[in-house]
Order: structure tokens, then C-alpha cells, then sequence
């Protein structure tokens, strides 16, 4: 039973990689928590766009009928991966995991399989 | 806009004040010039945001209220008995706070007063230092006024429209416009929905902007008055002297 620091904390510390974390609630677009970044990666900047990314998936997959749920988004750029996990809590849904890995470190089977038991460790 | 959303929330922050901020459409809730809860009544309460989920049942909250709500730790409370886990609470509180505190630093006409020493049962969860509060009610006007620029609409009943062909509302959408009577505010649906009132305002305003809902807002005071003339302007008379202002046109065409 984590909180929202040391959960990200822990995505920060423990998978390899990792550059910046935040925990965003996609329908407003606020961070409720970041670590990491720096100048290179404003977070709260990363949060409110990259709601929109969710969003847009969200919308398609109604357009398209499908009955099913997102359980990440994977960004790749040159240099990084950009990770999206929503989380499927009893009450919260609308949050997303969001994880910046540098894509030289990286283990990104890892990666994801971490963040999954990191979303279990929130409890939300 | 960088500048400060209320002058004395920032003096308060500098003097690290603990008490209630009260202003016209909310309070915020400060311990050591830090933001530890907000309420507004256009904003769904942490009970309501629990209990409309079906998180938590209405009594483990009037229970929880009651045995810890004298002490002010009603929140710990909530994690010590089991009734919900440490970053579940502190995820649904943060989320009423930066709600209700969204309506709270609304540019307001009213007095604005500070009682020191005032605290709330809710306790300590998760302070949020005074400057975060005020970026994020800034940047919260400022995505809703870049989705469609009229604040009217947050305030007035939700009208829905005739969609016409093209697409319809998301399925999150759907089901604001399903509450929809022609008397209900977005507050008033957000309550009913067991969400914060902030994320109904953003699914009107999309509304709004895809032409699915009225956006006719009935003026709710009396019409708006003519626009005052700035200062430099002399009072113009009812009896204008035409023959100098024909004078006046002539010579001006005359040189142009």
C-alpha cells in the first residue's frame, strides 16, 4: 500500500531507464504527481498533452465499437519511450501512469511488467 | 497570466498561516501557508466523489466522520480502519481539493477573509504547497476558455441539441446528457454523477463547442450596460450642434 510519492518513486528508482514519472487524471489533465524530468521534460506540460493522446484512443475505439480497454499506450521516439499505463482502480477511473525511459537503458518488457505491479502497489 | 490569483492567499503563503480563506464561490484550508483541503459548493465533496462510486458506503463515511471528525483526522481515519488504501485516498482527495479550489480562486467581486486558526475534520492528507493550487486553477481556466471561450455556460442549465448528422456525443458525454433536463446545472450534474464538477465543466464546454448542447444562455441579471466611455471622452450632448459637426466633416475631407 503505497502513496503517490513513493509509488513513483519507485518507478523512477526501480525500472531501469527511467527518466521522469507522473500519475495523471486524464479527464482534467493535472498531474497529481511527478519525479523525474528536469528542463528537458517539464511533466505537467507532458501530463496535459498527453491526456489528449488518451483521449483520442479512448474516442476511437468507441467509434469503433470495441468493447474493449486500453492497458498502455507505447510512444517511441528516437531517444525515448514513452510509456502510458490507465490504471483500472475501483474508483479511479480517468488516472494514467505516465513513464519516460531512456530508450539506451531500457528494458521495456520490464518496464511495463514494473509498472504493472506498481499500479497494484497504489491500490487505486 | 503569471500574475497571483488572490493578493492575500500569497501574503498568507509568506507568513505560513493556518486557518480558512473564505471567498464568494469557495474556501481553501491552509496549515503552515499550505493548502490541506478546499470546498466549494459547486464541487462534489470527498463523500459524495466516494460514495456515488459505490467506493465506500454511506455509512463507513458518516461512521468514520463520526469517531474521528472531533479529532480532524477523519482522513487518517479512513486508512486506519481499512475502509480505503493510503494512495486511494490521497488520489480522490487531491482530486476534491484542486476541484473545489478551481471554483474557490474564481476572480471574485466579494470580501475576502481569513479566520486563523481554523481547521477541517478531513485533517492532514496531503498538503499542497499555495503556488500549485494557483498554476493549476489558472491553467483549469485557461483550457476551458481554449475548449469554448463562454463561462456562461458552466453556470446555466445544460440544454442538449439536436445533434443533427455527424458525430455524437463520447460515451462519457453521453451520460452528462442523459441527466440533462433543461433545469440542471453542470454542478448539478457532476454531483449526480459522483464527479468533480471541474471534469463536467470541460465535458459541456466540448459539448458546446460540437454544437450538442444550447448555448443560448438565458442572461440570468439584467442586460449588460452600455459601455462606459473611457475618461478622456466629454459628455456628449443630446443636442449635437450639426451645423459644426457639418462644418467640421467638410474641412476634414477637404484635406484628406
Amino acid at each position: 500500500m503505497a502513496n503517490t510519492e513513493t509509488a513513483l518513486k519507485e518507478a523512477t528508482t526501480a525500472i531501469e531507464g527511467a527518466v521522469g514519472a507522473a500519475l495523471v487524471d486524464y479527464t482534467s489533465g493535472m498531474a497529481l504527481g511527478t519525479i523525474g524530468g528536469g528542463k528537458d521534460l517539464d511533466l505537467n506540460v507532458a501530463a496535459a498533452g498527453n491526456t489528449d493522446v488518451v483521449r483520442a484512443k479512448v474516442r476511437t475505439m468507441e467509434l469503433l465499437g470495441m468493447q474493449d480497454e486500453i492497458e498502455d499506450i507505447l510512444i517511441t521516439l528516437g531517444t525515448q519511450y514513452h510509456l502510458i499505463r490507465l490504471l483500472k482502480g475501483r474508483n479511479h477511473s480517468g488516472l494514467f501512469l505516465y513513464l519516460a525511459l531512456d530508450k539506451q537503458r531500457a528494458n521495456l518488457a520490464m518496464a511495463r511488467h514494473q509498472l504493472k505491479r506498481i499500479e497494484a502497489d497504489l491500490e487505486v | 497570466m503569471a500574475s497571483a490569483v488572490s493578493p492575500m492567499l500569497v501574503r498568507l503563503t509568506e507568513e505560513k498561516a493556518t486557518g480558512v480563506l473564505v471567498r464568494d464561490h469557495g474556501a481553501l484550508y491552509l496549515v503552515d501557508g499550505e493548502v490541506v483541503h478546499a470546498e466549494s459548493p459547486a464541487a462534489p465533496g470527498l463523500d459524495v466523489l466516494l460514495t456515488a462510486s459505490g467506493r465506500l458506503p454511506r455509512e463507513g463515511w458518516e461512521e468514520a466522520v463520526a469517531e474521528a471528525g472531533v479529532r480532524r483526522e477523519v482522513g487518517r481515519h479512513l486508512v486506519a480502519s481499512g475502509r480505503l488504501g493510503c494512495g486511494e485516498l490521497e488520489i480522490c482527495h487531491l482530486g476534491a481539493l484542486f476541484d473545489a479550489a478551481y471554483f474557490a480562486l474564481t476572480p471574485c467581486s466579494g470580501p475576502t477573509r481569513f479566520r486563523y486558526g481554523v481547521g477541517h475534520w478531513i485533517g492532514r492528507v496531503r498538503p499542497v504547497p499555495t503556488p500549485v493550487v494557483e498554476r493549476e486553477a489558472l491553467r483549469r481556466g485557461a483550457l476551458l476558455d481554449s475548449i469554448w471561450p463562454h463561462p456562461e455556460i458552466d453556470a446555466a442549465p445544460v440544454v442538449p441539441r439536436d445533434p443533427g448528422p455527424g458525430r455524437g456525443p463520447t460515451r462519457r458525454q453521453a451520460t452528462v446528457l442523459a441527466l440533462a433536463d433543461g433545469v440542471r446545472t453542470p454542478p448539478d450534474i457532476a454531483r449526480m454523477l459522483g464527479r468533480p464538477a471541474f471534469n463536467t465543466l470541460l465535458d459541456v464546454r466540448r459539448l458546446a463547442a460540437a454544437g450538442l448542447v444550447d448555448t443560448a444562455v438565458r442572461p440570468s441579471g439584467p442586460p449588460p450596460e452600455r459601455p462606459a466611455l473611457p475618461a478622456w471622452v466629454p459628455e456628449v450632448s443630446d443636442d449635437p450642434d450639426i451645423a459644426l459637426l457639418r462644418r467640421l466633416r467638410d474641412a476634414l475631407e477637404a484635406t484628406l
